[in-house]
């Protein structure tokens, strides 16, 4: 091969260069530095990729001459965006997995327990911590408290758990345990169920417990009596383990779009042959008791037993994000939609007619519905209402009335599903 | 609340004469339930104690 050696090539007439014929490969060798910073360069409209690390410093790219589309299957790296400028819109099939409230559970850090931290034999009640409720039909006994133990390094405080005081190895037929989180129907209207659009749902946790083995999550439409329910395994006594569990959508069956009952996620911890003799229900179908708790071990069968649960994330999709943390005052807010502790220290009242002495209490946050209020403490009322609206308290009807030397101290609202 | 664990009910009337609440004496507690709240749980609950045989009290306003 010839070698031509000249320090310059310029057109030999007029201001264009040509190097080269069609076809030809121009070769920059290895190692040479191709310097362009002091011209004006035009590229051809295709770029012919080459391989290694291609780096572009200091450059802007143009958007406006970026060809719509043409970036496809980006990879970006897993570590924040940074956006500058107007909203981010999504179209096709892409879901808000990463947006904000993602998380149809509420309080799943377990952080807000206004009912207290411990509560003995809990029953059929919201026992400690805010929106989850035991369902406890005859299977044992078991303490529940609001625990410090977490695991290290998630960004956890609180868990809740279960510790079994009473034991039943031998459950009776309709016995049945577990915790469930109940949801309105008009928060659900978005996964689209009952369509040939709905969506998938996933749930991440962390879970610790003495007793490895099988347990059960289970999602129940409590609208149209059907539910799915899935396995997991503790594989590890006493270490904390994190779960994730996706649920396929279901075609039929709409919620209401309203403020009841419309779906349960549940931890199922045991029961007799009622709810486990039959084959677990791993797609959604009607209902069948005997196919909801298949394989679950009993965490009532010795008072070693225990659970712990935190970080519960429910989400549309069929992968599990991160756990969505809210600043305290947004968690509270949300739990006091369904429950309030009042503490008036003295609340009294004003004289209505006659005899007759009425005060107002108002709610923190309006409620989910017309509240049962119990747990009253205070002095000389006679009755309590909130007979017409009543879901905001205050001047909205909910009012105590009594004598002169009334007043009232405490009081529990509760607006719970 | 628990049906299995109530005792007695009754209605209360409000300063406009009307059944606004039911009040719900239970085994270890005392509840002010919303008279037709068809969304509330314990006003559920109610209709099943009913529908079980209980009965609420109406002493009248």
């Amino acid at each position: 091969m010839s070698q031509l050696e000249v320090n310059k090539v310029i057109p030999q007439s007029g201001t264009t260069l040509t190097v080269g014929e069609s076809g030809d490969t121009i070769t920059i060798p290895s190692g040479a530095t191709f310097d362009a910073s002091n011209a004006t360069t035009t590229l051809p409209s295709t770029v012919v990729t080459t391989t290694g690390t291609q780096t572009l410093t200091n450059k802007t790219i143009d958007a406006s001459q970026l060809v719509d589309a043409s970036v496809s299957n980006a990879k970006l790296a897993n570590s924040s965006i940074t956006l500058n400028g107007n909203a981010v819109s999504l179209g096709g099939t892409a879901s808000i997995a990463s947006g904000m409230f993602r998380n149809i559970i509420i309080n799943g850090d377990m952080s807000i327990a206004q009912r207290g931290t411990s509560k003995a034999n809990v029953g059929f009640e919201y026992g400690t911590v805010d929106r989850f409720q035991t369902l406890q039909g005859g299977l044992g006994q078991f303490t529940q408290t609001q625990d410090s133990d977490v695991p290290t390094g998630q960004g956890f405080a609180k868990s809740l758990k279960m510790a079994c005081t009473t034991a039943d190895t031998s459950p009776a037929s309709g016995d049945e345990l577990y915790i469930r989180q109940i949801f309105e129907g008009q928060n659900l209207q978005y996964l689209k169920k009952g369509t040939a659009n709905a969506q998938s749902l996933t749930v991440s946790f962390w879970v610790k417990s003495n007793k490895t083995g099988t347990y059960i999550v289970e999602l129940f439409d409590l609208d149209n009596s059907r539910h799915i329910n899935k396995s997991y395994t503790i594989n590890s006594a006493d270490t904390w383990e994190q779960k994730t569990i996706t649920y396929a959508g279901d075609t039929t069956g709409t919620f209401d779009n309203d403020n009841g009952a419309s779906l349960h996620l549940a931890f199922m911890l045991g029961s007799g042959s009622d709810f486990n003799s039959g084959t677990l229900q791993t797609s959604w179908g009607t209902s069948t008791p005997a196919n909801r708790q298949v394989g679950q071990v009993n965490l009532a069968d010795s008072t070693s037993n225990y659970i712990n649960i935190t970080g519960v994330q429910l989400e549309a999709g069929t992968t599990a994000s991160d756990f969505e943390f809210l600043p305290y005052d947004v968690n509270e807010n949300r739990c006091l939609r369904y429950f309030e502790e009042f503490t008036g220290a003295n609340t009294h009242g004003g004289l209505y007619s006659g005899s007759t002495y009425i005060g107002h209490l108002q709610y923190k946050v309006r409620k989910r519905t017309r509240p049962t209020l119990n747990n009253v403490t205070g002095n000389a009322y006679t009755s309590i209402s909130n007979s017409s609206g009543g879901d905001k308290g205050g001047t909205d009807n909910m009012y105590f009335n009594g004598n002169a030397n009334m007043y009232i101290v405490t009081l529990s609202i509760d607006a719970e599903l | 609340m628990n049906k299995e664990n109530i005792t007695s009910a009754e209605y209360i009337y409000d300063i406009h004469g009307h059944k606004g609440m039911i009040k719900v004496i239970t085994n270890d507690n005392r509840y002010w339930v919303p008279n037709n709240a068809p969304e509330n749980k314990d006003y559920q609950v109610i209709q099943e104690w009913i529908a079980d045989g209980g009965t609420i009290i109406d002493n009248g306003a």
